[in-house]
């Protein structure tokens, strides 16, 4: 397939490996912090970690969105598929997050009406083919998964479908990297930042990491010869003293985004005065509503919801994961209380957490706090 | 439309799919791993057969350069 196969190349990937390790200073540790989730999943995936200089340290960010959402959330989507006449959409991976009423899931075994969908256009064709029913998607994600729900906001209120509603829960990525940033005693020296996003967003929104806190970035695809090259990319501007956001994924991203897909958005949705995110606490402007002339496809103002916040379970460590304090096998319950099939955390929830990839991928390389391999 | 080893919820899963037809807002496309789907091309039209999009939780995000 193009644009998959050619960045797969092993040759190439040896290649970049053999660059990465002229490009270090030996004994001196680069810490950098890979935003995305995707890019988790696919470094432990594609053994990446063996193919860079041990003085690489990939961090790993916040962009999970199933990481991150708070489980009061969780417990409001399970509020609204308990009530009779709703049918509850969400993404498969959203179904098994624990809330403090345990998951969606576990609700859909009690007898609520929960349903997976690929897309919130399924949600809405769902609607449209139950008209005496109300159906409610859960929609959760960053910049590249609210433009389809602004989508399907938008051919909701043309085609007056009545019966459809969102609970939003979409969140943006520049807060919670300012967060970080802002976080004490979290030594980063540069951020490989997510592809897809910037797809949507273009390049401009990571300009104030370079210009405020003196950071280089480097957006970046998906493949492990992406992931590779921005790590080179990011190398050379420390190496030459340079601090830019540069562009990798040149092939798809833009430095402005995509306007149609920013327009749909400010079209729907708005900014939240603040919203609470797993791990880093409540964050100003971080998350998006929808717009008050959309009220009527607005479950949270069609529905009365508990809106409870709810404390992290005590042994869970996903907030220290989440903004690269710890590793996952730091915390004290990865593998043994926390895994895929029983998640305590939501970091081992979803494939693309931290943990998860971690479980799923890299067990060798698990250790415990004293350093004793596994 | 997803890799199975991957969670839709994270927007960085979007993938590579060539157009094979238009009708209206929608476009079938053909996927990587095989089949076919209909995605939602609001956000990328005019988009016509053989066009490589980012297709992502159903719908266009973005057109490939060649």
């Amino acid at each position: 397939m193009k644009f998959v196969d050619e960045f797969r190349s092993g040759e190439l990937a040896a290649k970049l490996s053999r660059e990465l390790a002229t490009l270090v200073e030996p004994g001196r540790p680069r810490k950098l912090m890979e935003v995305c989730g995707g890019h988790t999943h696919t470094i432990y995936k594609h053994g990446l970690e063996d193919l860079v200089p041990p003085e690489i340290d990939f961090v790993h960010g916040p962009g999970c969105p199933v990481c991150v959402i708070p489980m009061g959330r969780v417990d409001d989507a399970i509020a609204l598929a308990e009530q009779p006449e709703v049918i509850l959409t969400t993404f498969g991976d959203m179904m098994r997050v624990p809330g403090g009423r345990g998951s969606l899931l576990e609700a859909k075994a009690r007898g609520a009406d929960v349903r997976m969908v690929y897309s919130p256009l399924d949600a809405l064709d769902l609607a449209r083919r139950n008209p005496a029913r109300e159906v409610v998607f859960f929609a959760i994600g960053f910049e590249t998964t609210a433009p389809a729900t602004a989508v399907t906001l938008l051919r909701a209120r043309a085609e007056d479908v009545r019966n459809f509603s969102v609970f939003c829960n979409h969140v943006t990525i520049g807060p919670p990297l300012k967060a970080i940033l802002d976080s004490p005693g979290l030594q980063l020296d540069g951020f490989i930042a997510p592809g897809h996003v910037s797809t949507v967003i273009g390049t401009r929104p990571y300009d104030f990491i370079v210009r405020d806190y003196g950071k280089p970035v480097v957006v970046t695809a998906f493949e492990p010869l992406d992931i590779l090259h921005a790590t080179t990319m990011l190398l050379r501007q420390l190496r030459e003293g340079r601090c830019e956001v540069e562009n990798q994924y040149t092939r798809v991203v833009r430095r402005d985004g995509n306007p149609r897909a920013l327009a749909a958005l400010a079209e729907t949705m708005e900014l939240r005065d603040t919203f609470e995110w797993r791990g880093l606490g409540w964050i100003k402007a971080s998350a998006l509503k929808l717009r008050p002339e959309l009220a009527r496809w607005d479950a949270e103002h069609r529905f009365e919801l508990p809106g409870a916040r709810i404390d992290d379970p005590k042994a869970c460590q996903c907030g220290e994961v989440l903004v690269g304090a710890i590793k996952p096998w730091e915390c004290r319950v990865f593998g043994t209380a926390c895994t895929p099939e029983r998640p305590i955390g939501t970091c081992m929830v979803s494939s693309e957490g931290a943990c998860a990839a971690y479980y799923n991928y890299g067990r060798r390389l698990v250790r415990r706090r004293d350093g004793v391999p596994a | 439309m997803t890799d199975p080893g991957h969670c839709i919820t994270c927007g960085d899963v979007a993938e590579v799919a060539r157009v094979v037809e238009v009708a209206g807002d929608t476009a079938t496309v053909t996927l990587p791993q095989g089949g076919r789907e209909r995605v939602g091309i609001e956000l990328v039209a005019p988009v016509a057969p053989g066009d490589l999009l980012l297709c992502h939780a159903g719908i266009a995000l973005e057109r490939l350069s060649a």
